[in-house]
């Protein structure tokens, strides 16, 4: 199988799994345990929170608190800000935010909270002035991701939060989830207050997250019972995932392959840019706008579904934005903000690569592809358009 | 790399236990005909010329779809092609649609465009987000076949009556096949000619054509 969907969930790595086995047979007990078992458990807790603390560049290691997942971290970010703040009600986030931020977003709309969604331009950017314009003193909580999981554009979370502090007295949350362990953080140089990651973005298992709360930022725990993570988020610590969690962390940290994977997805996109006619790339064409493993490339006038089925079968999983592929009907968010023709959105493919990939996985990818694609065209109802565009490419 | 790793697990269990039945029951139904529909569509491309289009778009999901009919002068399709941009499910419709109009009348394959069950009951089990891809791929037929009516209409030269207008139907002609073949009733004329295949506003006057006939012509 060449898995070549990285941003939807990485496969666990070996040596992370090796890290949190001991956890999951001979070693146990309740980290809020007094007895030694505990306290064994309650330090491999802290040292995972050290190695989290480090990947992101935190100040302190008590920043880090572990919640479940993603979604999580980013719902508490943002509802407890809410909470803790009820009559701060202005939210600024954009329209390309991951469902967590975004579905929030709506609801707490719906529910009586001002949002002000940012606009990208058509190759899913940010402009900064809209921010300047929209910000206001008695500005709640500004969200803005890292890194958009679709297309991999990545946003000045710098600047923006340099614009955010001078204009405001907002609270800033980032979504980082697919930007950790994809490129360098460093938490102690960014005007970050709120920071949510995920596990299974990174070779950790599912059910992981974690969010970052800057020292000196308050907010109320996301789940109320016992004491566990200094009060703020009750449940009983899920040692091995944390422990995961933290060897991915590290794992991360000492990795570096990430200019091999960046080639890799170079070459992937420059060949499927150059062979296939109708191929047209979902953001910037400079990389270093981008995740350096992410390519989202529209196949125009052919359906998504049918190019990830086709795909599937040669044994290459990939992700869609296509409206088929969704429980929605709709096509993708993202790619709809950035203003891409319906046409288009509908057959775009996310290519999102990982350490395990290799040369040769991306060699028969290019070889499978261009038959499934003009395969597609050829069933295409679009067959003048289609036309147009390969005498163009002539 | 190419292929899908083997299912071997199962596979073995199909051949013995006491499950042997319910296995390859399951497999059977684990395989519908909409995925293999879906990897070797039948169809695909464009009738002969002169041919009759029918377009089908939905405005949910976008998916478009065409498809053309090449119809011989006794009102039979001897070519059916589409071309879609839309779902598998979509696809594996359009297929099993255009596979299943071939030889029929155009009356007969309006009647089966309109009954989308048909369609879906060949299918397979389709997840409920996916319920109206097979009725766009009988909207395009249906359309198709409107065309061709339409183009019968408006080509009608001559002073004979036309009794069904959905089909291009003339008095004369329900006559010859009534006296040919000893018709006794509509749906029989129906069968023959394609007369009230359609709309079934012309009943009353083939009832009419089929007592005069019954009265005393013959």
């Amino acid at each position: 199988m060449i898995y070549l969907d990285n941003n939807a969930t990485t496969r666990v790595a070996p040596e992370v799994f090796e890290a949190m086995r001991p956890y999951l047979t001979e070693t146990y007990g309740n980290p809020s345990s007094a007895h030694s078992l505990g306290q064994r458990m309650k330090s491999a807790v802290e040292r995972a929170r050290e190695q989290v603390a480090e990947l992101i560049g935190a100040a302190e290691i008590s920043e880090i608190v572990f919640t479940s997942c993603g979604s999580e971290s980013d719902n508490w970010a943002i509802g407890g800000f809410l909470e803790q703040n009820p009559t701060r009600r202005h939210i600024i986030t954009t329209r390309v935010e991951h469902e967590a931020v975004r579905n929030l977003c709506t609801h707490l709309a719906e529910i009586g909270c001002e949002v002000t969604w940012l606009d990208v331009n058509e190759s899913g950017q940010l402009d900064l002035d809209d921010l300047r314009r929209v910000l206001r003193r008695e500005t709640g909580i500004v969200s803005v991701m890292l890194a958009n999981n679709e297309t991999g554009v990545l946003f000045p979370i710098e600047e923006v939060g340099k614009i955010v502090r001078q204009n405001s007295d907002a609270v800033f949350h980032v979504d980082g989830v697919q930007a950790v362990g994809k490129i360098p953080i460093n938490l102690k140089e960014l005007e970050v207050d709120l920071f949510a990651l995920s596990g299974h973005k990174l070779h950790a298992p599912q059910g992981i997250g974690a969010l970052y709360i800057r020292s000196g930022v308050k907010l109320p725990p996301f789940i109320i019972g016992g004491g566990q993570e200094q009060g703020r988020r009750a449940g009983t610590s899920a040692v091995p995932n944390i422990v995961a969690l933290g060897a991915a962390c590290e794992l991360a940290r000492n990795f570096d392959e990430h200019e091999r994977i960046e080639g890799l997805r170079d070459k992937l996109e420059d060949e499927i840019l150059e062979r296939i006619p109708n191929a047209r790339l979902n953001g910037p064409s400079d990389r270093n706008r981008r995740l350096p493993n992410t390519s989202n490339i529209s196949f125009e006038y052919v359906e998504g579904e049918n190019i990830l089925l086709h795909l599937d079968q040669a044994g290459i999983c990939v992700s869609t934005g296509s409206a088929c592929h969704s429980t929605t009907k709709e096509s993708s968010p993202t790619l709809r903000a950035m203003n891409v023709p319906y046409t288009a959105a509908q057959g775009s493919i996310r290519f999102s690569l990982g350490r395990y990939n290799t040369e040769q996985e991306i060699d028969y990818t290019l070889e499978v592809l261009p038959g499934i694609i003009s395969k597609l065209v050829e069933m295409s109802p679009y067959d003048k358009e289609l036309q147009a565009l390969s005498m163009r490419q002539r | 790399m190419s292929e899908f790793p083997d299912n071997v697990g199962v596979n073995q269990r199909a051949t013995f236990g006491p499950w042997h039945c319910f296995w390859n029951t399951c497999m059977q139904d684990n395989q519908p005909p909409l995925t293999e529909l879906f990897f070797n569509p039948k169809n695909v491309g464009e009738a002969r010329h002169p041919s009759f289009i029918g377009r089908a778009a939905s405005f949910q999901c976008g998916a478009t779809l065409r498809i053309s009919l090449h119809i011989n002068d006794s009102q039979r399709i001897v070519e059916a092609k589409f071309k879609a941009a839309g779902c598998s499910v979509l696809v594996a419709s359009t297929s099993l649609l255009t596979e299943q109009v071939l030889g029929k009348t155009t009356g007969e394959a309006a009647a089966l465009g309109q009954t989308v069950r048909l369609i879906e009951a060949q299918l397979g089990p389709v997840e409920t987000a996916r319920t109206d891809c097979p009725g766009l791929a009988c909207e395009a037929l249906v359309a198709a076949i409107r065309e061709y009516s339409d183009a019968i209409r408006d080509s009608w030269e001559g002073d004979q009556a036309l009794i069904c207008t959905c089909f291009g139907v003339s008095e004369r002609r329900i006559e010859q096949e009534i006296h040919e073949h000893h018709l006794t009733t509509v749906a029989e004329v129906t069968r023959a000619c394609n007369a009230g295949a359609g709309c079934r506003s012309c009943y009353p006057l083939i009832e009419d054509i089929l007592d005069d006939c019954q009265r005393g012509k013959w």
